[in-house]
């Protein structure tokens, strides 16, 4: 059993509170990823886990103990930093096995583990180099390496791939995702970028101002998000706002289109209607928007079209052969059931 | 024609041109005399009279007189007592000050006042305390605890640390805030890292702290051999009715050179010594880079 649970969490630095009672349970073996912009509160949080920092309130539980009085070592734990951590002056065998000095096994199964953990992440051939003779991805592996050196029940990683360049992020986010397939240990994943989110996670947590604001699998973030929030934050381009009122049950837009949602709501209720770009098409259909092309961005296979109206722009998906040309009125739509509505005084999903 | 000149060339003209002022000043006020210090140490002259060429005898004189001896055994003994304690000293200061956040600021600005301090008036505070009953501080805490008076400036034993003491505390604040700088210069994940890893702090030191400070070790290892093998106004302050003494047991290279040219007016035999001097720290300063760079 290597399961987590957070119970009422709280976070206090002298008086600003940064996390506000949180809550989660990760089960054994579960990839679940942190995911909000700085200072959501989502690195604290796995500090908290491993022990760096001490909460204010509330439990952190690892296979069923309460570990917030255990150091960091004790609490069955790795940890990969954002810099790598790993230690310039010492070759890479020493900083795999850095993670070992504590342990009771003999000096032969120690090499022994090492070995085997470089031949995991497929380093064998660098164990002797100095951490200045390697590559950022090389750096990147040697600290997985010492984190899984000691086969811990719960992985941490702190933004690990934001120090390196794009192709090479997303080449580690596989490789992370393949490892994790492969050992099988419960890993804490902590980022701001929600591609790594959407690509990495079992499940996804949403932070927002010390607050979860869901918690889901991809899908579930994506297609039913929680709020206003969580809809803008997942998926690039981020979803159109469109706002609108309630109207006997029925979704009146600030297009003049009346939509039959059968909404359960007080009539004159304002509500925010979103809707993702890929959803969003020029056709024929119920009007969401009017308005001309202000911009286009051809990606080939389609074209993004930026469309002014009501005093904002909204993103749509356009043909990527035949796109409107800018300057040109369109009327955009979209399918009645890709629509989001969202209570516009609270941010919170309707539907 | 200037204008006619290549970017390149241009920046070749500007960067002689401001080169040109610390190449003359160098070339004047240390290089020339420099030089010139080597061609009086085989030539005998009083300052006065005429210089006359004598080759090697100044050198065979210093290497054949017991003081210069002695007082190249004294200035080793200030660089191998002065060293490696004010090192150790000051780590020890700089790590535990770096963990402190109460009054952080002026702790370390007391730790520095020393260093701001004139030597002068350092040494002669020192010496008051050195003084024996009634007069000086330390002895009268003895007395007063009914410890024997214990002779700090009179013994021929204890004058060398007695006056090495002062000089190693002058320079802790500089050693101080260098380590510390260096100390804030390793990434707090590396410490995270070890935390997590749950190995000793003894371990964290030794493996983790040290080998990372090594550029500052060496930097403060060099620079205070230079400074303890050029020892002077200590020494000459805290000693001043007999420089050097007692019977020369406090005397150090530089305070020899100083005798021997302007109380002897010896020109020739000061700058056999200081060519000597000049060796000795060109070769301590090569040695420690060598052994401390790499490895």
């Amino acid at each position: 059993m290597a399961d987590l649970a957070i119970r009422n969490l709280v976070k206090r630095y002298d008086r600003t509170e940064v996390l506000h009672g949180i809550s989660l349970d990760v089960e054994d073996g579960e990839f679940v990823v942190f995911v909000g912009p700085s200072g959501c509160g989502k690195s604290t949080t796995l500090r908290l886990i491993a022990g760096l920092e001490d909460a204010t309130s509330g439990e952190i539980l690892i296979g069923g103990r309460v570990v917030n009085n255990l150091e960091p070592k004790d609490r069955d734990i790795a940890m990969v930093f954002q810099n790598y951590a790993i230690y310039p002056h010492m070759t890479v065998r020493k900083n795999i096995g850095f993670g070992l000095r504590t342990s009771k096994m003999s000096t032969a199964d120690k090499e022994a583990r090492i070995d085997e953990v470089a031949g995991i992440l497929g380093m064998t051939d660098l164990l002797s180099r100095k951490p200045s003779q390697l590559s950022g991805g090389q750096r990147q592996r040697v600290a997985i390496g010492r984190a899984m050196v000691r086969d811990p029940a719960v992985f941490l990683f702190d933004e690990p791939l934001s120090n390196l360049d794009a192709q090479l992020r997303t080449q580690m986010r596989l490789e992370i995702k393949k490892l994790h397939q492969r050992v099988g240990n419960t890993i804490i994943f902590v980022t701001h970028d929600q591609v790594e989110a959407m690509t990495m996670a079992d499940r996804i947590v949403i932070m927002k101002d010390g607050h979860i604001q869901q918690v889901g699998t991809p899908a579930e973030v994506y297609h039913k998000p929680a709020n206003t929030f969580v809809a803008r934050f997942i998926g690039a381009p981020s979803m159109n706002m469109l706002s609108g009122t309630v109207a006997n049950g029925a979704l009146r837009l600030g297009s003049g289109e009346v939509l039959e949602l059968g909404l359960e709501a007080d009539d004159g209720h304002p509500v925010t209607v979103g809707v993702r770009p890929e959803d969003l098409h020029p056709g024929a259909g119920p009007a969401l928007v009017r308005g001309p092309v202000t911009v286009r961005e051809p990606l080939g296979h389609e074209t993004l079209i930026y469309v002014g109206a009501e005093g904002q722009e909204v993103i749509a998906k356009a043909d990527g052969r035949t796109p409107p040309e800018v300057g040109e009125e369109v009327t955009l739509t979209a399918a009645l059931d890709t629509l989001h509505i969202f209570d516009a005084a609270t941010g919170d999903a309707l539907r | 024609m200037y204008r006619n000149l290549t970017i390149r060339q241009k920046q070749i003209v500007w960067a002689w041109a401001f080169l040109a002022i610390p190449i003359l000043f160098y070339s004047i006020i240390r290089f020339y005399p420099t030089g010139n210090a080597i061609l009086i140490s085989f030539q005998e002259w009083n300052l006065l009279g005429d210089r006359t060429w004598t080759g090697f005898d100044n050198y065979q004189k210093l290497f054949a007189d017991p003081v210069f001896w002695k007082v190249f055994k004294n200035t080793f003994v200030y660089l191998l007592l002065g060293t490696p304690i004010s090192l150790v000293v000051s780590f020890v200061i700089a790590y535990h000050l770096d963990k402190t956040r109460f009054m952080h600021g002026f702790l370390r600005m007391l730790y520095f006042l020393p260093f701001m301090t004139s030597a002068v008036a350092m040494a002669w505070v020192w010496r008051w305390f050195y003084q024996p009953v009634p007069v000086g501080l330390f002895n009268n805490a003895l007395a007063s605890m009914g410890i024997p008076q214990f002779p700090f400036l009179q013994s021929t034993t204890w004058a060398l640390p007695s006056v090495l003491a002062p000089a190693i505390w002058a320079g802790l604040g500089f050693q101080v805030i260098i380590f510390m700088a260096g100390l804030r210069a390793i990434p707090r994940s590396y410490y995270e890292a070890a935390r997590i890893d749950g190995v000793s702090s003894w371990t964290v030191l030794w493996e983790i702290t040290l080998p990372l400070l090594k550029p500052t070790i060496v930097f403060i290892v060099v620079f205070s051999s230079i400074g303890f093998l050029r020892i002077f106004d200590h020494v000459f302050n805290m000693t001043t009715n007999n420089p050097g003494g007692p019977l020369n047991s406090t005397k150090p290279l530089v305070l020899m050179i100083y005798e021997t040219a302007f109380s002897a007016f010896d020109m020739g035999y000061a700058a056999a010594q200081t060519v000597v001097l000049f060796l000795v720290l060109l070769v301590v300063s090569l040695i420690q880079l060598r052994l401390l760079r790499d490895s």
